[in-house]
């Protein structure tokens, strides 16, 4: 550049201005950072369009014998806000909070085969198109649940374009997530800083291992499922035994009980984070954790069949042995966070709000999981509110709070603004008011025999207190997402201007500047001495001023 | 009812197990939270580690874990002992077919020729499932269509009806008594109301009932 003339320099700057910030240069970026935003960014607008679904259907059932919603509008509202939170919304998410922060975490500069990972990003949002776009069709969109059992879904049954649109969806989407799931992998086996040993990647980039390591695993078996549905569709004649319909529900929860820890995991390490770095303390229980967390992966591959328990068919007590044996790890995970918080000296800011509601919260998912895994109680609960009550316990009241606390924690580093506090906390509040107001009645309506997937019910049944309170709770959690919704407009128009650590982080993705150059490092590492390699340096700091 | 029984004595154990450990742990929090601030003078503690401690807890919790194996498995033994065919121990049953479909029910008593249908448009026409107490009825639970599931949430059991496949099961009815079943399977537009009664009557009263259905022959 010496050599070159004035005018060259400048209109090199330039092109380069216009070669990293123009739309063009979004979309064919190779940044694993910009990939993780777009799938990130994709993942929340879809949350909301999910979230308005969730309203239509409280208000539905409101009160007893609504009529807001015809009985094949429920469906599709239904079918659409499962499948889009699960494949297109808290997966996604997970992956993209990965797809982030793992290269940082680990001291590299890139992920692994950036262009297979933008693929999976193109392949995510043409199936979100294709699913979503369902409701545009004259026969609307998918009406058989997110888990489309089979033969309902068969082209006898479904015989709209709606069920087409949605295999598609899902199809693409599920690829995506596999492509990107194996490059973040291939990512921490393969580009570790040097001194970054495998017993010293953070947390999070722990529970990020395990999950891709499920989504490996587990994800091609859903293909395998969708090629079965399609031979339902187009030829329904052939697959009509019975062993077709039920090994389609073998090959769907194969994929589908691993997918409950893909959008659990994820947000667990976020917490075990948050919860280390606001308690000034290493996270407590490192070894503990990371061991519970690859037998947990293993184990939620042994674990499907307890989603089958009132089928007949399958070996009710093996699994029902394979899933409360999961107590053992999950136990472990909460002696490490709540030991972490315990030894510490806590700093209440929004992410470590969020952190220490998930604890209590989260549990109730758990071990209310416990029950469902008993063959004699699933058999009064399964298909009921209870599920319902307890999958949303694990995945609103958990994982999502998993996410915000990721998000408020980690939302100054990918932008350079800091979230207004304030707003944080009366988001907290009333999420943490809305979530359980809408999801802890649901318990008592499964017990009193509600089923799920029901667009009304009679006045005679007496569900129709409980449904109010829980569509009250709902409202609450709609306001909550407005103040989130407020809290991104007015941060996003103030100028970036976080700094590179602005809450004393404990791990590599802190020590550069606040977003991180395209290279993620342009600095030197710091020494990598264990999983909290800035905790480590500010220690040995004061200890050398003490001395 | 030996579902009902089953569930009675596993639910409220788990239930209790649950409450305690989701008490400690949210107290265990709220002490964190109140006794942990950070203030001047108080300085997080750095150990990451009490391997003797965590080993002890991790058999606590395999205890644990073996305990809810070992108590919810044999009370699922005793659930599939009960449930399974009466042949074996010489009990005459009661034969009965259920078949779900979209979206009511039909019931065929097999050693009778008399079937029970009925409309699930009405509440006033929901089929009715009449069995006797004091003696086995075997039920054959099948679909002709898509897959259903019969529940009966007051008697707290729930079996799946598949199409090309029969689930068959053996239920005892102490009491007379008349509960509300659903389907607990999503299956298509009007799963929400494919209601029928259960309704268990003394052994002289199920015989004037017959009397009263002959089957078409």
């Amino acid at each position: 550049m010496a050599s070159a003339a004035p005018g060259d320099s400048v209109s090199t700057t330039t092109e380069e201005a216009a070669a990293t910030a123009g739309a063009r240069a979004w979309l064919t970026t190779t940044d694993h950072k910009r990939i993780a935003i777009l799938v990130g960014g994709t993942a929340l607008v879809i949350f909301f369009a999910m979230g308005i679904l969730a309203l239509l259907m409280r208000y539905q059932l409101a009160w007893a014998r609504n009529h807001f919603l015809a009985a094949h509008e429920y469906n599709e509202v239904f079918t659409i806000h499962g499948s889009g939170m699960i494949y297109l919304v808290v997966t996604p998410f997970a992956l993209a909070m990965g797809l982030y922060l793992v290269p940082l975490q680990i001291g590299a500069s890139t992920v692994a085969a950036p262009r297979l990972t933008m693929l999976g990003y193109w392949l995510y949002l043409f199936g979100a198109i294709a699913m979503l776009g369902g409701f545009a069709l004259a026969t609307g969109a998918a009406d058989t649940g997110w888990t489309a059992y089979m033969p309902l879904s068969n082209s006898v049954y479904s015989p709209g374009s709606g069920q087409d649109v949605w295999i598609l969806g899902v199809f693409l989407s599920t690829v995506g997530m596999i492509f990107i799931g194996a490059t973040v992998l291939w990512t921490v086996m393969f580009l570790r800083a040097p001194g970054m040993t495998m017993l010293r990647l953070p947390v999070f980039t722990w529970a990020t291992v395990a999950t891709n390591l499920m989504i490996v695993g587990a994800f091609p078996s859903l293909l395998v499922a969708l090629g079965l549905m399609i031979a339902g569709r187009m030829a329904p004649s052939a697959v009509i035994h019975n062993v077709w319909n039920i090994g389609y529900q073998h090959l769907f929860w194969f994929y589908a009980h691993p997918v409950v820890y893909v959008m659990f995991f994820p947000f667990v390490g976020a917490v075990a984070e948050v919860l280390s770095t606001f308690s000034r303390r290493p996270f407590f229980g490192y070894k503990p954790t990371v061991v519970s967390l690859l037998a947990f992966a293993g184990l939620s591959m042994s674990v499907w069949g307890h989603h089958m328990f009132t089928t007949g068919q399958v070996a009710n007590d093996y699994y029902s042995l394979t899933s409360i044996a999961l107590l053992i790890p999950a136990g472990l995970e909460y002696f490490g966070m709540v030991g972490t918080i315990v030894g510490g000296s806590l700093v209440f800011r929004a992410p470590m709000l969020f952190a220490l509601a998930f604890i209590p919260q989260f549990l109730i998912g758990g071990l209310t999981g416990i029950m469902v895994g008993t063959p004699v109680v699933d058999y009064h609960v399964r298909g009921s509110y209870f599920l319902v009550a307890h999958f949303h316990y694990t995945l609103m009241a958990g994982s999502f709070f998993g996410l915000f606390a990721g998000l408020y924690f980690w939302f100054p580093k990918v932008t350079g603004r800091l979230l207004n506090e304030w707003l944080g906390r009366i988001h907290f509040a009333l999420l943490v008011v809305g979530t359980n107001l809408t999801f802890l009645p649901m318990f008592w309506l499964g017990q009193h025999g509600m089923p799920r997937r029901v667009n009304t019910y009679d006045r005679s049944d007496g569900f129709g207190a409980l449904n109010l309170v829980s569509s009250v709770g709902a409202a609450i959690m709609a306001a909550a997402m407005l103040v989130f919704v407020a809290n991104l407009v007015v941060t996003l128009r103030r100028p970036a201007a976080a700094p590179a650590d602005p809450w004393q982080g404990t791990t590599l993705e802190w020590a550069t500047s606040s977003p991180p150059p395209p290279v993620n490092f342009t600095e030197p590492l710091p020494p990598i001495t264990g999983y909290a390699p800035l905790l480590d340096l500010r220690r040995r700091a004061a200890s050398e001023r003490v001395t | 009812m030996i579902y009902r029984q089953v569930f009675g004595e596993i639910f409220p154990m788990e239930t209790a197990i649950a409450g305690a450990v989701f008490v400690i742990v949210l107290a265990t929090v709220i002490y964190a939270v109140v006794l942990r601030r950070a203030r001047a003078g108080r300085s997080a503690s750095g150990r990451i580690e009490l391997p003797k401690l965590e080993l002890a807890y991790a058999v606590l919790l395999a205890g644990v874990a073996a305990f809810l194996v070992y108590a919810t498995a044999s009370a699922n033994t005793r659930l599939h002992r009960a449930t399974s065919d009466p042949a074996r121990s010489g009990d005459p049953a009661e034969n009965v077919k259920v078949t779900a479909f979209q979206w009511c029910w039909r019931f065929d008593y097999l050693d009778r020729r008399t079937s029970v249908g009925g409309s699930c448009a009405s509440s006033r026409h929901y089929p009715v499932l009449v069995v006797p107490t004091g003696r086995p009825v075997r039920f054959r639970l099948t679909s002709s269509d898509v897959e259903h599931s019969m529940w009966v949430p007051a008697l707290k059991f729930k079996v799946d009806a598949f199409p090309h496949h029969t689930n068959a099961f053996t239920l005892r009815f102490d009491e007379p008594g008349q509960w509300l079943g659903r389907c607990a399977e999503f299956c298509g537009n009007r799963h929400s109301f494919m209601h029928f009664y259960l309704r268990a009557v003394r052994p002289d009263e199920y015989r004037r009932w017959l009397q009263q259905h002959p089957g078409t022959p």
